[in-house]
């Protein structure tokens, strides 16, 4: 995954959910080791009640672009997909202009 | 265009007298431990040259080069021990942490957890039990954690004299620890799992026994919160070091096991929040439980008093009434 045009991850999950929490949870095992001094990342956890709790993902981009990820239908290799689709119209612009 | 000379390999005779190939003893696989034949005597080997070399493992499993350690089967026992004999697990997400930071983190705790136990050997209490040196923060293999946790919870081993002595590894083992945790994973008892939380990269931090203020220290350390705040930069400026925020930035508490039972972070937070630790705990018990009798007293007690009251306040009535009817007699 792209995640250098990345400049802010904020997210709010339960881990105990199966489906959301370990989706939330492979998505910020993929940033890298220096992502905190990069970006801003804000990451809010919920307890075992609050289990079915909608979560939620928000990215923004260098160029501006908010994308809330929506995680009932996206999984991680979606979101793998939207971001790095992005990134790499951003990389190219970034070529571009030299 | 095929090569002239038709040389076959096993025609070959080798350079070296002995055709017997080398196997690194500590690598053998180790399924075939005890399949394999024992290597031939040296005085042997010159002798029996000509003959066809012995086959030391079949050709479709050929001998591991992983290190003995990390093989899956031992670290699938390896973790079932440590599920077996730890009672106070806590889990973690490590987000691709440094080993610097690992090492920093490391530090950190076990400098926080030998002080708790400094503390209490001062007190006096617990003089002969270090759990500073017991504890362990460790990465987890984890889907091999997985499976033994599962083992661990549904499968009970057979203990009886006549059988044979009962593996954890066992594929029997497996099979029945799947089938139970099938059914008994909707019954009320099992609802809460660890299973949602056993994905991505994992690490333990393992206690040898239920102490709330070696669990306080940890949490101090490791996730801080609140009621748990971080030590201050006076105290401990190591702390505050950039390895050490920056690997605890990375470090995500998800839940623990306590005594088999599972807790998610406030679960946690209120077990480490037991003031006075275990003591504190039995402390609070002896007096919950004299304040019980004492209620209990108190509300037999009370009929009583009430019935004295009433017939009290009864008599004194009646006596005035007495001395009034006297007296209204003396004047008429």
């Amino acid at each position: 995954m792209i995640t250098r045009y990345i400049t802010n991850v904020s997210t709010a999950f339960s881990p105990f959910n199966a489906r959301s929490g370990k989706t939330v949870r492979n998505f910020l095992a993929l940033l890298p080791p220096n992502a905190r001094s990069t970006m801003k990342i804000d990451v809010k956890m919920f307890g075992q009640k609050e289990a079915e709790k909608p979560a939620s993902l928000g990215l923004k981009f260098k160029d501006g672009k908010e994308m809330d990820v929506d995680l009932e239908k996206m999984k991680l290799r979606d979101i793998q997909t939207e971001v790095d689709r992005h990134s790499r119209t951003l990389r190219r612009q970034e070529e571009l202009a030299g | 265009m095929p090569p002239r000379l038709r040389l076959q390999p096993g025609h070959l005779v080798p350079a070296s007298p002995s055709n017997t190939p080398y196997i690194c003893q500590h690598c053998r696989h180790a399924s075939l431990a005890n399949a394999t034949t024992p290597a031939p005597p040296l005085a042997h080997t010159n002798t029996t040259a000509s003959a066809p070399a012995i086959a030391r493992y079949p050709p479709t499993q050929p001998p591991s080069y992983k290190p003995p350690e990390f093989r899956k089967s031992q670290l699938h026992r390896q973790y079932q021990s440590l599920l077996r004999s730890s009672p106070l697990l806590l889990l973690f997400q490590h987000n691709n942490l440094k080993a610097t930071e690992w090492t920093a983190i490391r530090r950190e705790l076990t400098i926080a957890l030998r002080k708790v136990d400094d503390d209490l050997a001062a007190q006096g209490e617990q003089a002969a039990s270090s759990v500073a040196n017991g504890a362990k923060l460790q990465i987890i293999q984890t889907g091999i954690f997985a499976s033994a946790l599962k083992v661990v919870d549904f499968w009970t081993p057979n203990f009886s004299p006549n059988a044979a002595a009962p593996q954890g590894l066992s594929a029997q083992a497996y099979r029945s620890a799947t089938q139970n945790a099938k059914t008994q994973k909707h019954t009320p008892h099992r609802q809460s799992s660890l299973d949602p939380l056993l994905s991505g990269p994992l690490a333990l931090l393992t206690l040898p026994e239920v102490s709330p203020l070696h669990l306080k220290a940890a949490l101090t350390i490791l996730a801080p919160s609140k009621a748990f705040p971080a030590p201050k930069r006076r105290v401990n400026p190591a702390y505050h070091e950039k390895p050490v925020q920056d690997g605890l930035a990375k470090l995500m508490l998800l839940g623990a096991r306590v005594e088999g039972r599972i807790f998610d972070m406030e679960g946690v937070r209120g077990v480490g929040a037991i003031p006075g630790g275990l003591a504190g705990l039995r402390a609070q018990l002896v007096g919950m439980l004299g304040g019980v009798g004492a209620g209990v007293t108190g509300a037999l007690e009370g009929m009583g008093r009430g019935l004295w009251v009433t017939m009290e306040g009864r008599r004194l009535q009646m006596e005035e009434e007495e001395k009034k009817g006297e007296a209204g007699d003396k004047q008429g």
